[in-house]
């Protein structure tokens, strides 16, 4: 258990899940507020902005 | 459905080389009948790896953390059965994953059970000891039924949880008829549509604004109403349908994604993208959790279960009297 315990947290997968849900919180949410007020017309980039704020917290936080 | 065979041979093999594409997962044979095969929908081998994969990891330790779901329904399914009065000598449980059912199954109601999984680790994954009645385990693909058990030959066949990776459902429920006795009986639970929609909607959003683009990453699956239309089509009777739902609280999307992949449920849509990049997946999270999530920061998880009961044709079964014949005045028995 200790094992797996450890390589919860090694993968770069369970790093990215990890920060996106710990770390960079405030900017996931900002993000999905972003989404969830113009979920009925979503077209690319339309929460650009939002997510790149998200993208920089998780590339700096991640490394 | 009996020309479907002859089509899948008749078609040219050397379309197969042209269908491949990046050296990606190796387990995508794309049968080269998909294109004009409107009931190829799943890869099916595929779906055998993962679930041989879902067994194995761990030593087995993850597939049984996430039994819950199949359990639950399997208890469920269990009071549909107790509520038919009557006693078997065999039950023919077709995609048994390691018994969830089954292991319920006592010696008051059948004397032995038979197990039908495509997926041979999860077939033997938990020991005899597990379970109360005989059991005799069939390594075979469920979605040939009919060439493991002969036609007329069993009483009842019951399935949980299976049937929605299975490519031709008119076809199957056809073939289960046929292996019934008459007045055999069908007990069933599938996933239904509503099944995992937070999923299915927050990776669409998520695809749609990193991608500008969506693709299949949740199987399309059966609505409540087609089930009562498919079962009376393939020809049985006296139909029961209804639908339940299980609803289950992640910490957040990943858990659930990962303990989908531990039941062996991951996506095996044919044509389906074998990677999701890093910021599609972190912005499908961030969307669960807005459009989804509960109060205490947590995300649920629908499953919504379709329940059916059907019975194979026979003269000693129940029937509406003709019209007419009836013998008491409505109006009477009203007044």
């Amino acid at each position: 258990m200790q094992a797996a315990k450890t390589q919860a947290t090694s993968t770069p997968l369970r790093q990215l899940a990890l920060h996106s849900t710990t770390t960079c919180s405030a900017q996931a949410s900002a993000y999905g507020k972003c989404i969830l007020a113009t979920y009925t017309d979503v077209k690319k980039d339309v929460c650009k902005e939002e997510f790149e704020k998200f993208g920089q917290c998780l590339r700096t936080s991640v490394c | 459905m009996a020309f479907l065979p002859i089509l899948r041979t008749r078609l040219p093999r050397q379309c197969r080389l042209s269908l491949r594409t990046f050296a990606s997962e190796s387990s995508t044979t794309v049968p080269a009948s998909s294109i004009n095969n409107p009931y190829q929908v799943f890869d099916r081998t595929a779906k055998r790896l993962q679930k041989d994969r879902a067994v194995s990891r761990d030593t087995g330790v993850r597939s049984r953390t996430v039994d819950y779901v199949r359990d639950e329904v399997a208890d469920r399914m269990m009071e549909r059965l107790m509520d038919i009065k009557r006693k078997f000598d065999t039950i023919v449980d077709l995609g048994s994953g390691p018994g969830h059912f089954s292991k319920l199954l006592e010696p008051e109601k059948t004397r032995k059970v038979v197990m039908i999984e495509s997926s041979e680790q999860t077939l033997n994954r938990d020991p005899d000891e597990d379970f109360d009645v005989e059991v005799e385990r069939l390594h075979a693909d469920e979605e040939k039924l009919l060439d493991i058990v002969p036609c007329n030959s069993q009483e009842a066949i019951v399935s949980c949880l299976s049937l929605q990776w299975i490519n031709d459902l008119p076809g199957i429920l056809v073939q289960i008829r046929e292996a019934l006795q008459p007045d055999g009986l069908f007990l069933a639970a599938v996933f239904g549509g509503d099944t995992l929609f937070e999923l299915r909607t927050s990776l669409q959003l998520a695809e749609m604004d990193r991608e500008g683009g969506i693709s299949p990453h949740v199987s399309p699956m059966t609505d409540t109403k087609d089930i009562s239309n498919l079962l009376s089509r393939a020809g049985f009777n006296l139909l029961t349908v209804d639908v339940d739902e299980v609803k289950v609280g992640y910490p957040s999307m990943w858990e659930l994604v990962e303990d989908l992949r531990d039941m062996g449920e991951s996506n095996s849509v044919i044509g389906r993208r074998h990677f999701m990049h890093r910021d599609t997946l972190a912005a499908a999270s961030a969307i669960y959790k807005e459009l989804h999530g509960n109060e205490d920061g947590s995300i649920p998880a629908t499953f919504q279960i379709i329940y059916m009961i059907g019975w194979k044709p026979a003269p000693t079964q129940p029937k509406p009297l003709e019209r007419g014949t009836a013998q008491t005045n409505l109006k009477d028995v009203l007044e």
